[in-house]
């Protein structure tokens, strides 16, 4: 994954975003330890605070957990955590713009929700 | 780490730095930003040791810099017009640069310069502009000096070796954590590199704040001038581009009100650091447009 520079979204919520990603995948899993902010600056080419800060969002938000002197870990249920988060807050707010754009360009309600079920469809 | 109050430097009539105060206490990667000529190498120059205050209060690791020994051994000041005895081979320099310091990194010089295809037995003078670049800061990063200052480090080398030289930098200072100040005019290469930006303007430091926080300071806003309008009265404007039939203004994030312009058929944009500081460093809000009316 290269990061995006030019994103809306700060470097930290998508080193964020891509830990969780890596959570939903398994590849990293309950009580796992977690990449450290040093490793996350390496591999992202990016300054290790950045990462770190990346990492603390996850802390807060009880995604992950600290021991001292060892390291960060994934939190038993964590992945089921973020795809209640994801579900209610990203998508919403995904949605939110597809019905903005929907009625910047004047298509109806019946026009917008055809046009997901034929996406759907396509699968 | 380093720590500036109210420090002012004057040449001849001529003051550069009229007013600095700032404090680094911890190892960081910071980008010194600035327009031409406002005074960057000054500054680093008044931190090495190298110049005499005019007037205010200057301490690098609890000393004053100028003229004193210890701030000398542990500071390295790396510029273009940085020079070495001109007999020496590039091995002789770096022989030289084992014997003055103490953290000294002679394989990681050696396989940088490899890396980079410069000869040790070149000499110094007969290097080009990029590889001379090059060179001073493979010895600035290879001293692991506490304080490393880096001015214009970038300055003629080609855009590949840019790139690699920045990971050098970072994967150095995450082996080694050092306090690391980068003057560049190429902020928007290194953004993702530093965790500060110090920048100045007219003598005084103008900003100095977390990266992240620089990057969301401003919204640039584009659409039709009629609805932005009531969104900005009585805002500072940092830039504004009026040109029928595009309207892009630049004002502080938190003067306007986001979600209700998004309502509208306004795009708000993100404003990079860079471009933050360009605009905050700018004498005109018109932008070189307004010169050719």
């Amino acid at each position: 994954m290269i990061l995006n520079q030019n994103s809306q979204i700060p470097i930290y919520m998508q080193i964020a975003e891509w830990l969780e990603n890596e959570i939903l995948a398994d590849r990293l899993v309950a009580d796992g330890k977690v990449y450290s902010q040093y490793q996350l600056a390496e591999m992202f080419n990016i300054n290790p605070a950045t990462a770190g800060k990346g990492l603390s969002i996850l802390l807060e938000n009880d995604i992950l957990y600290k021991k001292r002197g060892l390291g960060m870990f994934v939190v038993e249920g964590a992945k089921s955590k973020i795809l209640a988060t994801r579900r209610t807050h990203t998508l919403t707010q995904l949605v939110e713009e597809i019905v903005q754009e929907a009625r910047r360009l004047a298509v109806s309600d019946e026009e917008l929700i055809d046009l997901i079920k034929k996406v759907q469809q396509k699968g | 780490m380093i720590r500036c109050e109210q420090l002012k430097k004057k040449f001849r009539r001529s003051t550069v730095l009229s007013n600095i105060s700032f404090q680094i206490d911890e190892p960081k990667i910071i980008a010194l930003i600035g327009r031409n000529g406002t005074g960057k190498s000054t500054l680093l120059r008044l931190i090495a040791g190298h110049l005499k205050p005019t007037a205010g209060k200057i301490e690098v690791l609890g000393h004053n810099p100028f003229n004193h020994l210890q701030v000398a051994a542990n500071t390295i000041f790396i510029e273009e017009h940085l020079t070495f005895p001109s007999p020496f081979t590039l091995a002789d320099i770096l022989k030289q640069g084992a014997t003055f310091y103490e953290n000294w990194q002679q394989e990681l010089a050696e396989k940088l310069l490899a890396y980079a295809n410069i000869s040790l037995r070149s000499y110094h003078e007969q290097l080009s502009t990029g590889q001379r670049a090059t060179f001073n800061l493979v010895y600035g990063l290879a001293t692991r000096c506490t304080i490393t200052l880096l001015d214009e480090p970038m300055n003629g080398m080609d855009e590949a070796i840019r790139a690699d030289f920045y990971r050098a930098i970072l994967k150095e200072y995450i082996a080694y954590p050092r306090l690391i100040i980068i003057s560049s005019h190429y902020l928007s290469e290194m953004e993702h590199l530093i965790e500060d930006i110090l920048c100045i303007h007219k003598g005084v430091i103008e900003l100095h704040a977390q990266l992240d926080e620089v990057q969301t300071f401003a919204v640039k806003l584009r659409g039709d001038k009629e609805q932005i309008a009531p969104f900005i009265e009585r805002i500072e404007v940092l830039h504004e581009y009026d040109e029928a039939p595009f309207y892009e203004v630049v004002v502080p994030a938190a003067n306007v009100d986001i979600e209700a312009l998004q309502t509208k058929d306004v795009f708000v944009l993100n404003v990079s650091a860079s471009e933050v500081c360009k605009y905050i460093t700018s004498e005109a809000k018109e932008g070189i447009d307004h010169v050719f009316k």
